[in-house]
């Protein structure tokens, strides 16, 4: 027997690390397939001759500097803030255990995600919604997942862009329908740690990573292929519960706010919205409504503003008449379109056209929320509300 | 847990702080370890830990029956129970779905129409790791070329050891088993190369293969519309290679690491396998712990090459299938295993054929060009989810796709082919070599720089990636 596993026979026991083998040349070593059929060894593994604690504390000082410089770069150069929280799959989780038996919560796109101020919500009536929209995916798949929870009987507040909510693809539907197999107990406390050092550290941003900047480096420099400059780079920022807002270098900055716009491209891009894809779509609302209703909860809808350069071409892929207002009746169900405010007279401040100014956002939570108020008594104005605004609380 | 996640920095540092510490025995030690070693299982899923437990317990006394039965058919049923109980659980969770899959096609081949109920079973993570880590205790036993371990804590560590525990490499219990006899601290050079060739698995699979080279990859292979260009299908699937390899000798290395860290030796799982000159030479350079239990486990018990010619080329290829589905559970991975089996079964042939032949250095490296091309074309059966997307991807690096489109930009297509030229480059400079020797023959400045890049990369593409992908195996 050539060797064994009995920890009581030391004659067989090779030593271990330190020890070669010697049967290679040296600079080579055995392997388990230099060794057919047998029972293999205790590896050895040589520590090449180095001054590895000077090494190691080069290295260390190395990151220490390269710490400093990226995150000096992120506040003063790119303007990324400590603060801002990753919208990680973990914390859109959290919030989702969250919604069982909360009074309220939101779904919907980036539209009702950027432009719901969720302290300006619970000021006007004490009540926090929890904030589940996702960017990219339809308020539609999100509502369904709503429906399908028996332990929400609260209110849903829907916000939809028409043509995402009709959309024929998923966005991160894939994710929601399947989020309990995503937490993992590891990523759940990755999720935090990540989080405690967000709130210090601004480099700490997935958009600010290494080969996210590399790559962006093209210039759409091969014909015929969009290049990575053409995905929408940082547009948020993200605080606790998911609280979240367009990222203020959208504003400040005409030329990021010029390339988000081209990024954009107007919304042009035609999608096959045919009679079929929306009546289906609303067949599903009404169906998901009703089962909200069924036990006790409640669904609203919410349409936030978008600039004329892009409702034009919303408006003609699917016409408010077909979408919101059937919506609306199809559902029997209370909505509030932007439109419909009086404080939209004034105009709203889109930087890049899709979504409001981080203030705008308050003001237009304050216009909306009020008018909950007076549509549904599920909602109630807080005897210390603060005063309404107005669009010059947008400036 | 995954090595790449900032839960694994805080695990691993109480780990080893716990290691050290002066006031533990080394049995409270061994016992800290395996507790460790459970939590580090656990944090993917907890329930999945009696699946550990059951595979341990079982495999522990199916040996130290083995060896108090006093005829051989005890021995043989002690044997078979054990490679029952962890094939039936690696069967049930990871082929289950696999096999309705394709019991409903074939009954509906037959006019039949069966309509099974939802196959809803997530699977463990590492099971196919574990169960052949396991398996080849109770068959050393069998085989009589190990004697079974004298203490169950020395063994339920050796099934659970973390480094190893989920993606390798396998080990087998005679090399594991006895570093938990003693007391095991690293020194601090060890401790210090440890945390060296943590460094350099982390680099390899969070910004060479996350960062850089899978966006390339899914562009081309998840495209949902469009065929691509030539170009673009070999840029992708050279990437893939590029991927594939430091993904998992990412893994591997960080997980020689992490040991060397605790004092303990794991063996090589990979030694610069695209400088192979041939199959053979490519399986005696990847996933080593991997093609030597497939080796040792099933192509010798088949016959191996004592039994002729045509038991040979049955035992090669009937061990690279199945080897190829232990990757995964689908036809494509079936497939990809055969291919390699043909390859080795062609070179066998070759080989025999012209006995006498030695190459030149020129035909040398062309006939390592042709396995590293050769093993490309597997890697698209590998990687593509369906037949159809491989058969798209081989028409297009063929160029024969109609109306092919380009879909990778030019900077991470240049980025792409930097790394896998860099991989390649660096696997053929190494060939002969083993990284220690390489690193002992480099200026102390050159590794601290090498060193210093890879962890500031590390840092600047902040420490986080994907699951590997090897823990889906």
């Amino acid at each position: 027997m050539p060797s064994s596993t009995s920890s009581s026979d030391p004659g067989s026991v090779p030593k271990g690390i330190l020890q070669r083998e010697g049967a290679l040349p040296a600079g080579l070593r055995l392997t388990a397939s230099d060794r057919p059929g047998q029972a293999q060894p205790v590896p050895t593994r040589d520590v090449p001759a180095q001054p590895w604690g000077r090494i190691l504390i080069g290295v260390l000082g190395a990151l220490i500097v390269s710490a400093i410089g990226l995150e000096v770069n992120a506040r003063e150069r790119i303007g990324l803030h400590a603060g801002d929280l990753d919208n990680s799959e973990i914390a859109w989780s959290n919030e989702k255990l969250r919604a069982a038996g909360a009074q309220a919560a939101i779904v919907g796109d980036s539209r009702i995600l950027f432009d719901t101020d969720l302290d300006r919500f619970e000021a006007l009536t004490g009540v926090r919604p929890i904030q589940l929209a996702i960017h990219g995916t339809s308020a539609l798949t999100l509502l369904e997942n709503m429906a399908d929870d028996p332990n929400f009987k609260g209110v849903l507040i829907v916000g939809l862009a028409d043509t995402m909510f009709f959309q024929p693809f998923d966005g991160y539907g894939g994710y929601v329908k399947k989020w309990h197999e995503f937490r993992a107990p590891y990523r759940i406390v990755s999720n935090e740690i990540d989080h405690v050092l967000q709130r210090r550290i601004a480099f700490l941003d997935s958009n600010y990573r290494l080969s996210v900047l590399a790559h962006r480096l093209d210039r759409d420099f091969r014909p015929g292929v969009e290049g990575p400059m053409d995905d929408i780079w940082k547009l948020q920022e993200v605080g606790e519960h998911r609280a979240t807002h367009l990222w203020d270098r959208v504003e400040y900055d005409p030329a990021w706010r010029a390339r988000t716009r081209w990024a954009w491209k107007g919304f042009k891009e035609k999608f096959p919205y045919t009679p079929e894809l929306i009546a289906n779509g609303h067949a599903r609302a009404k169906a998901a409504v009703d089962k909200i209703r069924a036990r006790g909860g409640d669904v609203v809808f919410i349409r936030p503003p978008s600039a004329p350069q892009l409702r034009v071409n919303e408006e003609a892929q699917v016409p408010k008449a077909k979408g919101w207002d059937f919506l609306l009746r199809n559902t029997h169900s209370i909505g509030i379109h932007a439109d419909d405010l009086p404080v939209s007279a004034h105009g709203w401040n889109l930087p890049e056209w899709s979504h409001l100014s981080r203030k705008c956002a308050t003001v237009f939570t304050d216009a909306y929320v009020r008018r909950l108020t007076e549509l549904t008594p599920r909602f109630r104005l807080r005897p210390d509300a603060p005063p309404s605004l107005s669009r010059v609380d947008c400036t | 847990m995954i090595f790449n996640s900032l839960t694994f920095l805080v695990f691993f540092a109480l780990v080893l702080a716990m290691h050290n510490a002066p006031f533990f025995s080394w049995h409270q030690k061994k016992i800290n370890l395996l507790v460790a070693s459970y939590l580090f299982y656990a944090a993917w899923n907890p329930p999945f830990v009696i699946l550990l437990w059951v595979s341990t317990v079982v495999d522990w006394w199916a040996a130290q029956w083995m060896v108090r039965a006093k005829h051989q058919r005890t021995r043989k049923i002690w044997m078979i129970t054990s490679v029952v109980v962890n094939i039936g659980m690696l069967g049930y969770f990871k082929y289950g779905e696999f096999l309705l899959e394709n019991f409903v096609t074939l009954a509906a081949s037959v006019g039949i129409a069966y309509q099974p109920p939802k196959w809803d079973i997530i699977l463990p993570v590492g099971i196919s790791f574990y169960t052949f880590a396991t398996l080849s205790y109770t068959l050393d036993v069998y085989l009589r070329r190990a004697k079974p371990a004298q203490h169950f804590l020395d063994y339920a560590l050796f099934v659970t050891f973390f480094p190893h525990l989920v993606a390798g490499p396998i080990m087998r219990p005679t090399e594991l088993v006895p570093q938990f006899a003693s007391k095991r601290r690293a020194t601090a050079h060890q401790l210090y190369f440890g945390l060296s060739l943590m460094i350099l698995g982390l680099f390899q699979k969070v910004v060479l293969a996350d960062g850089f080279l899978s966006p390339v990859v899914e562009k081309v292979y998840d495209a949902h519309e469009g065929v691509p260009m030539a170009l673009d299908a070999w840029v992708a699937t050279l990437a893939f290679s590029g991927q594939i390899f430091c993904d998992f000798a990412g893994y591997s290395t960080t997980a020689i690491g992490v040991a060397m860290c605790l004092g303990f030796a794991m063996p090589d799982n990979f030694r610069f396998p695209y400088a192979a000159v041939g199959f053979s030479d490519f399986w005696r350079r990847w996933h080593i712990t991997l093609s030597s239990w497939l080796r040792d486990y099933l192509y010798i018990p088949l016959g191996g090459n004592r039994h002729g010619p045509v038991r040979t080329y049955t035992a090669l290829m009937g061990t690279m299938l199945l080897g190829g589905l232990w990757h995964g559970a689908a036809w494509t991975f079936v497939v990809w295993g055969g291919l390699h089996g043909t390859y080795l079964a062609v070179e066998r042939w070759l080989r025999a054929r012209f006995a006498g032949w030695t190459p030149g250095p020129l035909a040398f490296v062309a006939l390592g060009l042709m396995t590293y091309v050769l093993v490309n074309i597997t890697w698209v059966f590998f990687r593509a989810k369906t037949f159809g997307g491989a058969s798209t991807m081989l028409q297009s690096m063929a160029g024969l796709a109609e109306k092919p489109v380009p879909m990778i930009a030019l900077l991470p297509m240049i980025y792409a082919m930097l790394i896998i030229s860099a991989i390649v480059g660096t696997h053929w400079w190494m060939r002969d070599k083993t990284l220690e020797i390489a690193v002992e023959r480099t200026p102390a400045w050159l590794v601290g720089g090498l060193l210093a890049i890879m962890a500031v990369a590390v840092l600047a593409e902040q420490g986080k990636g994907s699951a590997f992908i090897y823990f889906q195996f």
